[in-house]
Parts: C-alpha cells; sequence; structure tokens
C-alpha cells in the first residue's frame, strides 16, 4: 500500500513552482433546475495528481458538481478550467467540440455502472477507444485487455457485463473510463450500490489508481475511504463548500458546526 | 369551394352513428364472447378464440363488403345498416379482448374470498370483479373508438354517406380534391383527438386512482 | 364451394401478391420514416419537436382511407399524379411512419439514462451513441410491436379497393362480380387474410414470450 501522506507531500512540492495553475478550476460554478439554486458559486482548486473527496449530506449538490466537470450538466454559470484555460467559452452554451474535448480529458464512472448490456465486456472497454481516439480494433482490444487484467477481469472478456457480480462490473467500468487515457477521473459514490465485500474491491482498485498519479475527484458515503485515500477533503451542503482541508483536519478536528454534525451523525452508524 | 362544407359536415352525424353504433353492438356483444374465451367449458372456448382471431384477422373493409354484396343475395341490408353490423362484429372482437384482460387482471384470490363468503358465481362476477375489471378494460376501449371513428370512413365504400362519402362526391361533381378531402381529414381530426385525449385522460385517471 | 375456390385461388393469389407488395414497400418507407418522426418528437429544437407532433396527429387522425383519397385524388391538382399502386404506398407510408413513431419513440426512451450518459461522459459523439449504444438496445423494445404493425399494415392495404388497386380484396370483388358469387369469394378472401395475420400474430407471440426470459 501506498503511504499517502508521502505521495501528497511530493506533489505539493511538484506544484510550488508558482506558475503552474491547478489542473482543474472549477470557477463560480452556479446551477440552478427551475429556479432552484443546486450549487452556489463554487470554486475549487485541484492539482495534478491529488485525489479530492467529497462528503455530505444527500442533497448537498455532490453529484451535481461533479456532473458539471464533464458537462453532464451544463452550469447556470461560471468557467471550468483545466490547465488555467477555459474549456468552454460561454459556460452555459458548450459547442460540440468543447464537449467532445473536455470529456477526452474527463473520465467519469456512476453509481450504477452503465456498462451497455448489448455488448462483452472486452467491446464495453474497446468501443470507446474505436470512436473517440480512432484506434484500430485490434489496438483497443489489446489496451482493454491489459486494464482489464489490471483491475483483475482479464477473464470476464468475453461475458456480457450482466453476468459480472456489481462488483466486477464497476472495475469494468473503471476500466472502460481509463482505456480512454483521461487526466482526471470522476466517481460519483461508486461504491453505494454494492454490498461492502464487493465495494472493497471497487476501493482497492481506486486506491491503486490514486497511487499512480490520477487527479480524482470522488463523491462518497465511505468515510474510511476519504479519510485513507484522500489527499483533501470538501464537506459540501445546501450547494456550498461549508470547508474543506486534510482528510485528519476536516475528519479530526472540524472547524464548521455543520460538518460536525454531520460527521457525528454518520460516524455513529 | 365553401359551399362545400355545409354538404361535408352533413356527414358527420352518419359517421358517428356509424362509430356508436357499431361501438354499442361491440360493447355489448363482448361480455358474452369474453366470458365464453374464459369458460371452463372446452368448446366453447374454442369457438370464441376463433372467432376474435378471425374476425380480428380480416379487415373491417372486407367484412363491409362481406355484408352489403356477399350478403345481397340474400338480403339488402341498407348500407348503413351493414356498416353498423360490420363494424360491430370487429369491435365485438376487440373490445371481448379488453374485457378478457380485466377479468384477469382480477386477482384469482378475489374469487376465491367471494366464494368463502358465500356469494354465487353470478354475484361474485358482476358485483366483485366486474366493478373492478372495468378500470384496466375501460382505457383500451376508450382508445378502440378512436379507431372506431377512423375506421368508420371504410363505410363510405359501400356508399354510406358519411364524410368520406360526400368528400368523394364533391370531387366527383368537379371539385378540386385536395382541399375537399383535407377539410374531410380535419373534420375527423377535430372529433377524434378530443376524443383520444379524452381516452388519456380517462387511462391516466384510472391509473391513479386504482395505484393507491 | 371449394372447386371454385381452387379455381379462384390463383386470381386471388395474384391480388395477393399486390397487397404483399405494398406491405413491404409501405414498410420499407414507413419505418424509416417513424424513425425519423421518432428523433423529431423527442429533439431538444422546440420548432423541430412541435412540427413532428403536428405531422404525427395529423397522420393518426386522419383515417387512412381519407389519406388515401387525397393522394389519389387530391395530389394530381397539385401536379403529382400517382397511380393507385403508388398512391397506396404513399399513403400506407405516411400513416405507417405516423403510428411507429410511437413505437420508435418508447424504445429509444426505454434505454436508461445512465446508458447514454455513460456514452456522453466518454466522449463518443451524438450519431456514435445513436448508432452503438441507443439504438441496438432500442431495438428489443421496438422489433416485436414493429411485426405485430406489420399485420395491421397488410390488412391496410385491403383499402386499395377503393382506388381500383388490384389487390386481394379486389381481386375477389372482380370475381365476385363476374360470378356474383360475392360471398362465397369473400369468404375465400377473407380466410386467406386471417390466416396470414394469425400466423405472423401467432409467430409474434412465440419469439415475444421467448426473448422475455
Ligand atoms: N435534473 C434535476 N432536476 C431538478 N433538480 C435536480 C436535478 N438533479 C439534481 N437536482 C436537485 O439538486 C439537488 C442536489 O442534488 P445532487 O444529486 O447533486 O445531490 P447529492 O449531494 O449528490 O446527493 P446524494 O448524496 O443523495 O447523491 C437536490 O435537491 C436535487 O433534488
Ligand atoms: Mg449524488
Amino acid at each position: 500500500m501506498i503511504d499517502n501522506q508521502q505521495k501528497r507531500t511530493e506533489g505539493a512540492a511538484g506544484t510550488t513552482d508558482a506558475q503552474k495553475a491547478p489542473q482543474l478550476q472549477p470557477k463560480d460554478i452556479h446551477k440552478e433546475f427551475n429556479g432552484n439554486t443546486v450549487l452556489s458559486d463554487i470554486s475549487l482548486d485541484v492539482n495534478a495528481g491529488e485525489v479530492v473527496a467529497f462528503i455530505g449530506p444527500s442533497g448537498a449538490g455532490k453529484s451535481t458538481l461533479l456532473r458539471c466537470v464533464n458537462y453532464l450538466e451544463t452550469p447556470s454559470s461560471g468557467d471550468l478550467l483545466i490547465d488555467g484555460k477555459p474549456t468552454v467559452k460561454i459556460a452555459s452554451k458548450p459547442t460540440r467540440n468543447e464537449l467532445m474535448n473536455l470529456r477526452r480529458q474527463v473520465g467519469m464512472v456512476f453509481q450504477s455502472f452503465n456498462l451497455f448490456p448489448h455488448i462483452s465486456v472486452l467491446r464495453n472497454v474497446a468501443l470507446p477507444q474505436e470512436r473517440v481516439l480512432g484506434r484500430s480494433r485490434k489496438e483497443a482490444e489489446e489496451r482493454a485487455m491489459e486494464l482489464l487484467t489490471r483491475v483483475g477481469l482479464g477473464d470476464k472478456a468475453d461475458a456480457r457485463p450482466s453476468k459480472c457480480s456489481g462488483g466486477q462490473q464497476q472495475r469494468i467500468a473503471i476500466a472502460r473510463a481509463l482505456a480512454l487515457d483521461p487526466e482526471i477521473m470522476l466517481f460519483d459514490e461508486p461504491t453505494s450500490a454494492l454490498d461492502p465485500e464487493l465495494g472493497g474491491e471497487v476501493l482497492a482498485v481506486m486506491q491503486e489508481l490514486a497511487a499512480t498519479g490520477m487527479t480524482m475527484l470522488v463523491v462518497t458515503h465511505e468515510m474510511s475511504f476519504a479519510r485513507r485515500v484522500s489527499d483533501r477533503t470538501v464537506f459540501m451542503a445546501d450547494g456550498r463548500i461549508v470547508e474543506q482541508g486534510a482528510p485528519e483536519q476536516v475528519f479530526g478536528a472540524p472547524r464548521e458546526a455543520r460538518t460536525k454534525k454531520f460527521l457525528e451523525a454518520v460516524l455513529e452508524r | 369551394m365553401i359551399e362545400a362544407i355545409p354538404f361535408l359536415l352533413q356527414g358527420l352525424g352518419t359517421t358517428v352513428i356509424i362509430t356508436f353504433g357499431s361501438f354499442l353492438i361491440g360493447a355489448f356483444c363482448a361480455v358474452p364472447l369474453a366470458l365464453a374465451r374464459l369458460s371452463d367449458i372446452a368448446p366453447l372456448r374454442w369457438l370464441a378464440t376463433a372467432y376474435i382471431e378471425v374476425v380480428r384477422g380480416i379487415p373491417p373493409i372486407a367484412w363491409m363488403l362481406v355484408l352489403f354484396y356477399g350478403l345481397g343475395r340474400y338480403v339488402t341490408l341498407p348500407p348503413l345498416l351493414a356498416a353498423c353490423l360490420a363494424l360491430g362484429a370487429v369491435s365485438t372482437a376487440y373490445l371481448a379482448e379488453n374485457y378478457r384482460a380485466g377479468i384477469q387482471a382480477v386477482a384469482g384470490g378475489q374469487w376465491e374470498g367471494a366464494g368463502a363468503l358465500g356469494l354465487s358465481k353470478g354475484d361474485t362476477f358482476w358485483r366483485v370483479i366486474a366493478p373492478q375489471g372495468i378500470g384496466v378494460a375501460l382505457p383500451p376501449s376508450a382508445s378502440y373508438a378512436v379507431g372506431l371513428l377512423k375506421d368508420s370512413a371504410v363505410a363510405s365504400v359501400i356508399g354510406v354517406s358519411d364524410i368520406a362519402f360526400r368528400a368523394l362526391t364533391l370531387n366527383q361533381q368537379g371539385n378540386p380534391g385536395l382541399p375537399i378531402f383535407l377539410a374531410a381529414g380535419v373534420v375527423y381530426m377535430v372529433v377524434s383527438v378530443p376524443m383520444a385525449v379524452l381516452a388519456r385522460k380517462a387511462d391516466t385517471f384510472i391509473r391513479t386512482r386504482s395505484a393507491v | 364451394m371449394f372447386e371454385q375456390w381452387i379455381q379462384w385461388l390463383p386470381g386471388l393469389l395474384t391480388g395477393l401478391q399486390t397487397s404483399l407488395a405494398v406491405t413491404g414497400l409501405s414498410l420499407l418507407l414507413g419505418l424509416p420514416l417513424g424513425l425519423l418522426f421518432a428523433f423529431g418528437m423527442i429533439s431538444r429544437t422546440r420548432i423541430l419537436r412541435q412540427a413532428t407532433i403536428l405531422i404525427v396527429e395529423l397522420g393518426r387522425g386522419i383515417p387512412l382511407l381519407v389519406v388515401l383519397y387525397v393522394v389519389y385524388f387530391g395530389l394530381p391538382d397539385g401536379g403529382i399524379v400517382l397511380e393507385s399502386f403508388a398512391a397506396a404506398v404513399v399513403a400506407i407510408a405516411f400513416n405507417t411512419g405516423a403510428y411507429t413513431s410511437e413505437i420508435f419513440r418508447a424504445g429509444l426512451l426505454s434505454v436508461p439514462r445512465g446508458h447514454i450518459e455513460a456514452a456522453q461522459s466518454l466522449g463518443l459523439n451524438w450519431t456514435d451513441e445513436a448508432r452503438y449504444i441507443v439504438l441496438p438496445q432500442a431495438l428489443r423494445a421496438i422489433v416485436p410491436p414493429l411485426m405485430s404493425y406489420s399485420v395491421i399494415v397488410f390488412q391496410a392495404t385491403s383499402l386499395g379497393y377503393a382506388i381500383a388497386l388490384p389487390e386481394l380484396l379486389n381481386s375477389a370483388y372482380q370475381i365476385g362480380s363476374v360470378t356474383f358469387e360475392f360471398l362465397s369469394v369473400f369468404i375465400l378472401a377473407g380466410l386467406i387474410y386471417a390466416a396470414l395475420s394469425i400466423v405472423v400474430s401467432r409467430f409474434v407471440d412465440a419469439i415475444h414470450s421467448k426473448t422475455a426470459h
């Protein structure tokens, strides 16, 4: 197991040089659904290689924020910067090209896996590479096989997703996203639909990924995972970031009463 | 052209008569047919099934010609009656299937429950099963009535003076066909669209009510 | 009676060929139209959506026979003259498009939202998403009702009688008007309609109960 403490200090050392902008910067992201404000002016700096965990009560806007980062939801206003450059000129009106570019750099893993049920596991991982990156079928399937083996599922390549357990499906979904060589990975409650044991398999894969230096934004209800693996924990409530900091601080000595109350309620269970 | 509109509209009554007439025939005759279809007596069940399958397998316009020309040798039916009977025979088959679905949707436990209370079979059916089944059978039957309105245009081929027939007549008298037939189409729409909306409303109403 | 039937059968089968040809061509043109209408109905462009809904409502609200009259008797006023065969195909194809658009739409909407989001988050473009993810899955929900609908199309070809298309019903009528055996020949024609319709329906049911497992 990699000591994330150590990794973080290395990461921090790497970004001390002032010229380098954070890799991902949502700036004043505001989102409304039919007049209801769900995110109010969220700003965040995420450095390359950083693992940021988002925790908070249901309805806090965690999923919405994550979905704004790859434009599955279009922010009502705000900016989304990658490497200091805006990804979308007019935040509320992304062009097709801007979306394609953004999504090439950002991979996403969903709570409900969302594997395509009508094609094999291998094709699930290979098809997007062929269509999005223009890789040949052979190349794409080789890369798919490599990633499936890495998540421990090389033997499932020819099976249909429905023949795999939930934990296996989620690992396949991770492989599928990784196959496109994203720079940033988003995880929206990747283990919530899983039994603890199967969730463990997925968390292990994610922890390994974190150790490779992937930038990760993880919405999770797994407090121990957030505490153990994240470099930074962000607590959200009511569409705002209430507090953020090193996990030891947020979990060990929360500054805000709202955070304290939430953690007490969650950790009691 | 404008003078043609009243002439066309006079056909609306006939169209409505065919629609309602054949729907009434169907709604009524479908009851024994649905019961026969679910009967314990095998030959009765087979006969009912055969009627339903065969009648639905033959297009309404063919029934129209059978009753009008086919029976013409034996009895001469007025075209309007022939049209109502033909579409009535067809709607009997379709509505019987709706009724059957309604009856079968009521849980088997209801029969047993009513039986345990000492209700007779007839009482059980009419007082327990049928009222519950209506919710299931009504919405598709209402949409069927909308379909029947459109099928009624077929009566024009045996000379029933409905909207379609009057449009055809006007055209043959030398009026331009395009506006005439489009006007006829609009008249049908004016009746069928509200009917369809009503049918959909009834459907959602019954669904939400029975969901509680 | 059976001797007569055997005598009439060749004539009726020629008519049946026409009926089947109209059925096939109407489906060939009507189904893509239905898919197009379905995309139009779920389009995000409001004008497109409303225009499509209007066309579809017209196709569903006007009796097919009247549509047939429009195409056969009405279009010549606009300079478009179609013979009965082409007129029947055009009218029935339009009708098919209007009715099957609902089947396509339901099929497209049956694909879970999450799969579409997954496709988008992977960066697939609109056409790839439709071609590789949405349509293959939607087809499962679409094919059985479309096969049932083909029976309706087949039966609808009998309306060709009204514009003197020499299809099955008209062939029966022609034989009747020569022999005056209307009842007998209509029964035979009816049996042919019923036999084909029942066989195809049974086949669809069989497939349906098989895929339901
Ligand atoms: N498509 C939508 N339309 C309308 N309201 C929405 C939509 N998506 C989310 N919301 C609302 O936005 C708010 C935030 O939702 P979001 O899913 O982001 O919360 P969350 O923090 O992820 O909660 P959970 O822990 O339950 O997943 C909720 O009040 C929700 O009802
Ligand atoms: Mg969420």
